[in-house]
């Protein structure tokens, strides 16, 4: 062979390649979809199991064929995931760079302090030509905090209704423990979730179904010394304690509790303290501690799920699996709405998306449908667990 | 371009912040009082524009003055404590404000809702530039327009004979005094400027997060304060700028793919800095060096 005919052949082979892998881009685009949340810092396991949930969907996804785009052809979701630090200002700009990309949806943040500003920078009124704001959505599938999808028109929720869980929690306690009277809460103080949580959910929703509420003991997300908080908690002598702390402190908490000798009929927890974290943290401590969740591997399709967000180095707990729920969620949305996910229709892609989400009125979970509200927030299904041997065992399936 | 915009926003904020640390830092003072100026900024300027409906610049300027006014209430007894008993004394001071807004509750009600601080729930709806049509360009120029002339102030400063003041009672303070320098007055005019341009630098964070609480104004603000300056070094207030643009632009958004290895390098990377460039980025050699690039002899 000559040099003339080699150059002429790799010429030709390359340009079959090129061809074909064109051919190949043009039947399957990437439609790109980026998470954030926490990473790193104290609630670094958040981000964590949202990150191997969302790639555990995708490949779930993908290996079925991928997405239906709206010109027929098939689309294979790319999942990219940015780490916030729980800080406010890192939120914003990680929101900026997706939106600044061909990203079409947000999914994230971890905490609530992120998400009030972030959900603010976004475009308050869809349609409204007079507010600069980011017309980019976001479906959160950590930040719990009562209430912020109402903040923009582009924020959506996949978060449990805390209000329905703990008040279907209390009159279930009323009924079937009618001798217990008090509570006495216990609440992380500076974490905007829990703290709202306390005050505006656990301690009001007590207060109405006829429990006398004895105060609260206090405590910051960095406390590593509790033995104030358990003499408050045993000098109150209540028969129920709830508290309202996310796994580290509430495992703290519940470890002095044990050490100074409080002991309770019965102890609540916050729901985003039904996770592994809670139980490889104080498994013991923690024996009985009844919390509602949205989610438990009690269907086939939230075992299957479980199993493969293992497979990607993560677990489903009630906020992994609600970042799990949001992909197929958005499959069928992109579907419905014919995204093209095209580089030159990244924002019509987005406001189709918005607009399909804004649409919805249930959604198939995990463990059940959901219900969607018209202020884009979630009415998921729940169920109260309790920890019992090492293992979250379901307790009780409301009928909600 | 968004991103970019929006990082540059950052970077104009913190400037600010490092250079309200800077004038302080200029008469040997160190303090961790700015994360509470800068939360008093904050607060004051988000409520005048979202409970009172003032214009942004007379809110922020508001803002400032309240902060600088509270500099200079807090300069007073701090003159009486230097070194690290100053240290601890600012970094009290920034959590009584701190902790004061993790308690303050002012709202009132607009249409439906609620607005204005709600304790540890922090102070959402902070609209002004969305609200306003402003687009991430505009904010950008907005903000390095003050951060601007906030330095050009500074630079004047620093090159008339209240800088020389300034550097004078920071170099040795005995010296100073006995060379007629008024103590007192330096120290608290140092710190009220510090307080105020802090204040200012709370006032545009609050408008461009468009929520705050306290758990944005900790310590670890007051920390990054006084370290932009100290690793930019002492000799420029372009020293401040360097550093903000080391940190905020490389260390913290550059290395964002590195996922939790960032956090890690994020400390080793600003010690192997501070060996390297003991007296900070932009020492008074390497300036003297760009002012004989840029073709100015030393004075």
């Amino acid at each position: 062979m000559t040099i003339t005919r080699l150059i002429a052949s790799s010429a030709v082979a390359a340009i079959v390649t090129a061809g074909t892998s064109f051919s190949v881009n043009a039947q399957e685009r990437e439609v790109k979809l980026s998470g954030f949340g926490a990473m790193s810092g104290v609630v670094r396991s958040f981000g964590i199991n949202s990150k191997a949930a969302l790639e555990a969907a995708a490949d779930e996804v993908n290996k079925a064929g991928g997405v239906k785009l709206g010109d027929g052809t098939k689309g294979k979701l790319v999942i990219e995931y940015f780490d916030d630090r729980c800080n406010a200002e890192e939120g914003i700009s990680v929101a900026r760079r997706m939106a600044s990309s061909a990203t079409l949806v947000g999914i994230g943040p971890t905490c609530s302090n992120v998400a009030e500003p972030l959900f603010g920078i976004l475009q308050k009124k869809v349609g409204d030509a007079g507010d600069s704001g980011l017309q980019f959505p976001v479906f959160t599938d950590v930040a719990i905090k009562v209430g912020l999808a109402k903040i923009s028109d582009w924020a959506f929720r996949n978060v449990p209704d805390e209000g329905a869980m703990y008040r279907a929690l209390f009159q279930w306690i009323k009924k079937t423990q009618p001798d217990l009277k008090t509570v006495f809460g216990g609440v992380e103080e500076d974490f905007a979730h829990s703290r709202a949580t306390w005050y505006a959910v656990m301690k009001e929703v007590a207060a109405k179904e006829g429990f006398e509420v004895k105060g609260e003991a206090k405590w910051l997300l960095a406390d590593t010394n509790f033995t104030n908080q358990a003499r408050e908690a045993r000098r109150a002598a209540a028969d129920i304690i709830a508290i309202s702390a996310h796994p580290f402190t509430t495992c703290g908490m519940l470890k002095e509790m044990g050490r100074q000798g409080v002991k309770p009929k019965l102890v609540i927890g916050l729901t985003s303290s039904s996770s592994l974290e809670t139980l490889q943290g104080c498994s013991a401590e923690a024996e009985a501690i009844i919390i509602p969740t949205s989610f438990a591997p009690v269907t086939p399709e939230a075992q299957a799920a479980a199993e493969r967000a293992a497979k990607f180095n993560g677990s489903l707990d009630l906020h992994s699996g609600a970042a799990y729920e949001n992909i197929a969620i958005l499959k069928s949305v992109i579907e419905s709405e014919g995204v093209m996910a095209k580089p030159d229709t990244v924002q019509a892609d987005r406001a189709k998306i918005r607009n399909g989400l804004a649409k919805l009125t249930e959604t198939k979970g995990l463990i059940g449908v959901s219900k969607r509200t018209p202020d884009r927030e979630a009415v998921k299904p729940f169920l109260f667990v309790h920890a019992k041997s090492g293992k979250w065992e379901v307790l009780h399936t409301p009928t909600n | 371009m968004d991103f970019y915009l929006g990082l540059l926003q950052i970077m104009g904020v913190h400037t600010l912040l490092g250079l309200s640390a800077y004038v302080v830092l200029l008469t040997g003072q160190v303090s961790l009082a700015q994360a509470g100026f800068m939360a008093i900024g904050a607060y004051v300027a988000a409520m005048l524009t979202v409970l009172s409906g003032w214009p942004l610049i007379a809110a922020l300027i508001a803002g400032a003055l309240v902060a600088g006014f509270m500099a200079c209430l807090v300069g007073f007894p701090a003159l009486r404590v230097h070194g690290l008993m100053l240290v601890v004394a600012t970094l009290a001071f920034t959590e009584i404000v701190r902790l004061f807004f993790f308690n303050f509750d002012y709202q009132i009600a607009r249409g439906s809702i609620r607005v204005g601080p709600l304790g540890g729930e922090g102070f959402r709806q902070i609209r002004y530039f969305p609200e306003n049509g402003w687009t991430t360009l505009h904010v950008a120029i907005f903000i390095w327009s003050v951060v601007a002339l906030v330095m050009a102030a500074l630079w004047w400063m620093d090159r008339s004979r209240a800088g020389a003041v300034l550097r004078a009672v920071g170099e040795d303070e005995i010296a100073a005094q006995s060379c007629g320098i008024n103590l007192t007055a330096v120290k608290v005019s140092a710190m009220t400027a510090g307080g105020a341009i802090a204040g200012l630098a709370g006032g545009i964070y609050a408008h461009y997060t468009t929520h705050i609480e306290q758990t944005n104004f900790t310590i670890m603000v007051a920390t990054f304060a006084i370290a932009y300056p100290i690793l930019g070094g002492l000799s420029s207030i372009f020293g401040t700028v360097a550093a903000v643009v080391f940190i905020q632009g490389f260390l913290i958004e550059g290395l964002r793919f590195l996922g939790d290895w960032r956090n890690l390098l994020f400390g080793a990377l600003i010690v192997l800095v501070m060996n390297i460039r003991p007296s900070g980025l932009l020492d008074a050699r390497t300036m003297a060096t760009l002012r004989r690039l840029f073709g100015r002899r030393e004075g």
